[in-house]
């Protein structure tokens, strides 16, 4: 007798505990990626690398600006441009062979968890598959897989770009001028704290749509294997009435959803407005006093872009590793199961 | 042979290129999908319009500060009102852009909505031929997972290409007056974006929707694996299973590899070229640039920034484009998939003169009834006999000789090919289906229940049904002790969520339910055959009661519904071998008296070669 009568849903899923540390999981997943090391080493170089060159754009416009084209020095341009196309060539290249190794990494990793998955469940006790089960067990080597998969695959790389944008726009503020990377950055606790505050409101949304879908899901998948009797009794109408009713709840859920998880956006444009206002006002009268050039107000305000979206996806990316961490953990779950006894081959077919 | 064989073969069979044309059309099909939301369209264009427009001040004003306050000459007076522009503008910005992202991820649920429905409501009106060939699993994964895939497009593609198109348009606007030839110069490397942008989108369209069918098949596999995991350890295939798994995943992680080769040699080209424009800009500006320190050359500075500027911000509505783009092609691998089905067309619909007949005494008539699930191989051929009111018709036959077909014509789960039946002398057709099924006790092989309470699940051909009725139903079925006995009575909910039932006593509630409508007529699929003597037992009571007025066709297993049947009929290979009461036919000395002897008389029952019900 299995005892349990549940049937797989996204809630219990969602509700149980991780047991398992974020270091180990990430430990283990190293295990699977370290066949392909070679990859990961230089897709992650060029992801940093990709970063750096994408944000030495504004500065060589500084330059070209201040020093070139105001003063009239147009020689400069014979090792400006070269310089500059170089730097592009160099981010376009770095983001290509980042995204290309990425994916390899992604791919190979999930498509080898998977594969040890399978096996596992191709040997452990057949009581594993009691009744009620299968969605869940299913959902390992598809949905869970599906998760990693993203996530190693743009989630990671899109960290690594966001972290290193950050670091690097930081430095080449505080190198062009100190008071004004102090005035830029003093926005960023409350952008901050808001991003984390709104998001909690919008993750807590988003897990109802995913109650409310695997409910939709379950319907369908119960009215579809009922069908037969369904029409054996004219029913179909009736039947069709209750998964529409499911089927708006969802919708509900879901344009809720979407209304908190949007609604985060003016804020944050709102508080980065404030910061390209404070730059642009100190900066003009910087300008004016001679203490900088226009060309570094300008590549302040471009900076101020280039820390503060990467920010703000910093923070909500946070969702997507806590769900990924999750995934991973299920499917060592499953590939931890312990063989109890090999079943002789009819002893499973209980009732 | 290995079980994934077909799997890999699908994978590999997959052509790397084509299928463009095919992606219009299904784009013209979910544009369909958006006419009965003028509104919303009519909105996000204005919405995406004011956006775009707003989106362009910061970067005009920021040049007025250089040009008319940083001068030369130095003037602090408009600074304030500068910033105030920039300031409003950009909150403006955010709320068109929250209003505009709101109301199209409205719209992009009422069409998933619309879209489902439709899908949905075609899967109820598919004949049982079209669910022989296909698993639930795959149906449900058709209406979720890909329905995410198309609901991630629908939910910001107008407004990406919108906001490209008008931000693009504005900024020309903006800049042409100011200088013509700068504009030139800086516009030069669009068609070359444009260019690259639809290579990556034609180039890796095909293999991004492979991965998808691929994906696909292989969620499927898993989950028959894992349902029919009993299967696959009593055939000892487990290592066929993974093995084959493994190549089928090679072929996806190779066609993901190749789609990254394309995407990551065409992604980064469209910015890249972009930037090289302000370069060539830059030259130009610095050869005509007027004497340092003076306001001309400020002006020049302050536009030249301006030029920069923009084209940097031309590099985020082109990318957010082109990541569209990718997830169009994952959407049409998916709407595809879910359109293939709803197009798929019925084969088993109301006749245009069709009416709402009511059955009288029930009799039931074959006259020359030929039928096959695939043309030219008839599983029934030329029967012909008839079922007087009341009476109990027991078929027996083999396994494959067409006694499921043969019952399930009469409530038209299948069409006929030749012949007719006909009830009270009207032909089947001229009812309506709804009316035919209705009237028509079904107990199917397949004992299924719905998730839901007792109650509900007798009174499912009959929602309004009084609790007497459903009492009256359970206890012709031998069931009301049994659901008494339960904590919650008939409010027990069963089902995945419920209590878990035996097969004996599902089968007793699948003929409480057949019996609620009280039908005339009553087919019976009586399959159940490994049961104890005692559930054995409560069964044939059960089945008696039902059967007892009313015309029934039923399929046998035991001797005891044999027995207490009127007459017999026996299917040889699609065709009726003997028909008549038992004495008559033991009398005719052929394949009834044959397997009576052999099967009931020494086994007493039930019919070990239908073990299982296959």
């Amino acid at each position: 007798m299995s005892g349990s009568y549940g049937t797989f849903s996204t809630k219990q899923e969602e509700k149980r505990k991780r047991t398992l540390p974020d270091r180990e999981l990430i430990r283990r997943v190293y295990k699977y990626a370290r066949s392909y090391r070679r990859n990961l080493i230089i897709g992650a170089s060029a992801t940093v690398a990709g970063a750096i060159t994408g944000l030495a754009a504004p500065y060589m416009h500084a330059i070209a600006i201040d020093s070139i084209i105001e003063t009239k020095d147009l020689s400069a341009f014979i090792w400006w441009i070269p310089l500059f196309v170089a730097i592009i060539m160099g981010n376009f290249a770095f983001q290509s062979i980042q995204t290309y190794h990425m994916r390899i990494v992604g791919e190979k990793v999930v498509a080898r968890m998977r594969d040890d998955m399978m096996e596992k469940l191709q040997v452990v006790s057949l009581r594993y598959f009691s009744e009620g089960e299968a969605g869940r067990i299913i959902s390992r080597p598809t949905n869970d897989a599906n998760t990693v998969r993203i996530f190693l695959r743009l989630g990671l790389t899109s960290i690594l770009v966001d972290i290193s944008s950050i670091m690097g726009a930081f430095a080449i503020m505080l190198y062009l001028d100190l008071r004004l990377t102090l005035l830029a950055i003093s926005i960023l606790p409350v952008a901050i704290i808001l991003v984390w505050f709104l998001g909690k409101y919008s993750r807590a949304a988003y897990r109802r749509t995913l109650i409310t879908t695997s409910g939709l899901t379950a319907k369908m998948q119960e009215d579809l294997a009922g069908i037969k009797v369904t029409q054996a009794y004219a029913q179909e109408e009736e039947t069709k009435k209750k998964f529409l009713k499911s089927q708006d709840e969802n919708v509900k859920a879901t344009i809720r959803a979407i209304l908190i998880g949007s609604s985060y956006t003016p804020f944050v444009i709102g508080l980065r407005l404030i910061g390209t206002m404070i730059i642009l006002f100190y900066g003009a009268m910087a300008v004016i006093n001679g203490s900088i050039q226009i060309g570094v107000l300008v590549a302040f305000t471009e900076y101020q872009f280039s820390y503060f979206m990467p920010l703000v996806d910093l923070v909500s990316m946070y969702d997507q590793y806590q769900s990924t961490m999750s995934a991973i953990e299920r499917m060592f779950d499953v590939i931890d199961t312990k063989v109890e006894v090999l079943d002789a081959p009819l002893q499973g077919a209980s009732h | 042979m290995s079980i994934s064989k077909p799997l890999l073969e699908y994978a590999r069979s997959l052509k790397p290129k084509g299928g463009f044309t095919q992606s219009i059309s299904a784009f013209r099909r979910l544009l369909k999908y958006h006419s009965g939301y003028r509104w919303f369209l009519t909105a996000i264009v204005i919405l995406a319009l004011i956006r775009s427009i707003l989106f362009a001040i910061e970067p005009l004003y920021t040049t007025y500060i250089i040009i008319y306050v940083i001068g030369p000459p130095t003037n602090l007076k408009p600074l304030l009102g500068y910033l105030l522009v920039i300031f409003l503008a950009g909150i403006g910005y955010a709320i068109s852009n929250f209003v505009l992202t709101l109301v199209h991820g409205v719209m992009s649920q009422y069409i998933v909505r619309d879209i489902r429905t439709d899908y949905y409501s075609s899967l109820q009106s598919k004949s049982f031929s079209f669910y022989d060939s296909r698993g639930v699993g795959d149906l449900t994964s058709r209406a979720t997972v890909d329905m995410q895939l198309v609901d991630s497009f629908l939910r910001t593609w107008l407004g990406t290409v919108l906001n490209a198109v008008f931000t693009t348009i504005i900024i020309i606007v903006i800049i042409f007056p100011i200088s013509p030839i700068m504009t030139l110069i800086s516009m030069a490397t669009m068609p070359l974006i444009f260019y690259f942008t639809t290579r990556l989108w034609t180039e890796t369209m095909p293999l991004f929707k492979n991965m998808q069918l691929i994906i696909g098949r292989l969620g499927s596999y898993i989950q028959q694996n894992i349902i029919g995991m009993k299967t696959v350890r009593i055939f000892r295939r487990e290592d066929d299973v993974v093995d084959g798994f493994k190549d089928v995943e090679d072929v996806y992680v190779n066609t993901a590899i190749n789609a990254g080769k394309i995407q990551s040699i065409y992604t980064p080209l469209g910015p890249a070229i972009l930037t090289l424009g302000i370069a060539l800009v830059y030259v130009y500006a610095g050869e005509t640039l007027g004497v340092p320190g003076t306001a001309l050359a400020i002006a020049q500075v302050g536009y030249l920034i301006l030029f920069a500027r923009y084209m940097m911000r031309l590099t985020m509505p082109i990318r957010d484009l082109s990541q569209t783009l990718g997830t169009w092609i994952a959407a049409y691998a998916g709407l595809e998939r879910i359109l293939e089905i709803t197009d798929t067309p019925r084969n088993v619909e109301d006749l245009p003169d069709a009416k709402g007949l009511k059955i009288g005494k029930g009799k039931l008539e074959f006259q020359k009834v030929t039928f096959g699930y695939v043309k030219d191989r008839p599983v029934l051929d030329d029967v012909t006999f008839t079922v007087e009111p009341g009476e109990k018709i027991a078929i027996l036959g083999a396994t494959g000789s067409g006694k499921s077909s043969l019952i399930y014509l009469v409530p038209r789960f299948y069409d006929i090919q030749g012949g007719s039946i006909k009830i009270d002398g009207y032909d089947i057709r001229e009812f309506k289906l709804a009316s035919l099924r209705k009237q028509v006790g079904v107990v199917l092989q397949d004992v299924f229940l719905f998730s839901g309470t007792i109650r509900e699940n007798i009174a499912f051909g009959k929602p309004d049904a009084s609790m007497d009725e459903i009492v009256q139903a359970a206890k012709s079925a031998r069931i009301h002790d049994f659901i008494e006995s339960l904590p919650s009575g008939y409010d027990t909910p069963v089902g995945e969520r419920g209590v878990t039932l035996s097969g004996g006593q599902k089968q007793r509630m699948t003929i409480a339910r057949a019996l609620i409508t009280d039908p005339r007529i009553l087919i019976m699929d009586d399959s159940l055959s490994f049961v104890d003597a005692k559930t054995e037992q409560e069964i044939q009571a059960a089945i008696e009661e039902a059967t007892k007025t009313r015309t029934t066709l039923i399929i046998a297993q035991r001797f005891s519904t044999i027995k207490t049947a009127q007459k017999i009929l026996v299917l040889e290979n699609g065709s009726i071998a003997e028909f008549g009461p038992h004495e008559e036919l033991i009398a005719n000395n052929g394949v009834y008296k044959r397997v009576y002897e052999t099967q009931f008389i020494q086994k007493a029952s039930p019919i070990i070669e239908e073990a299982g019900g296959a």
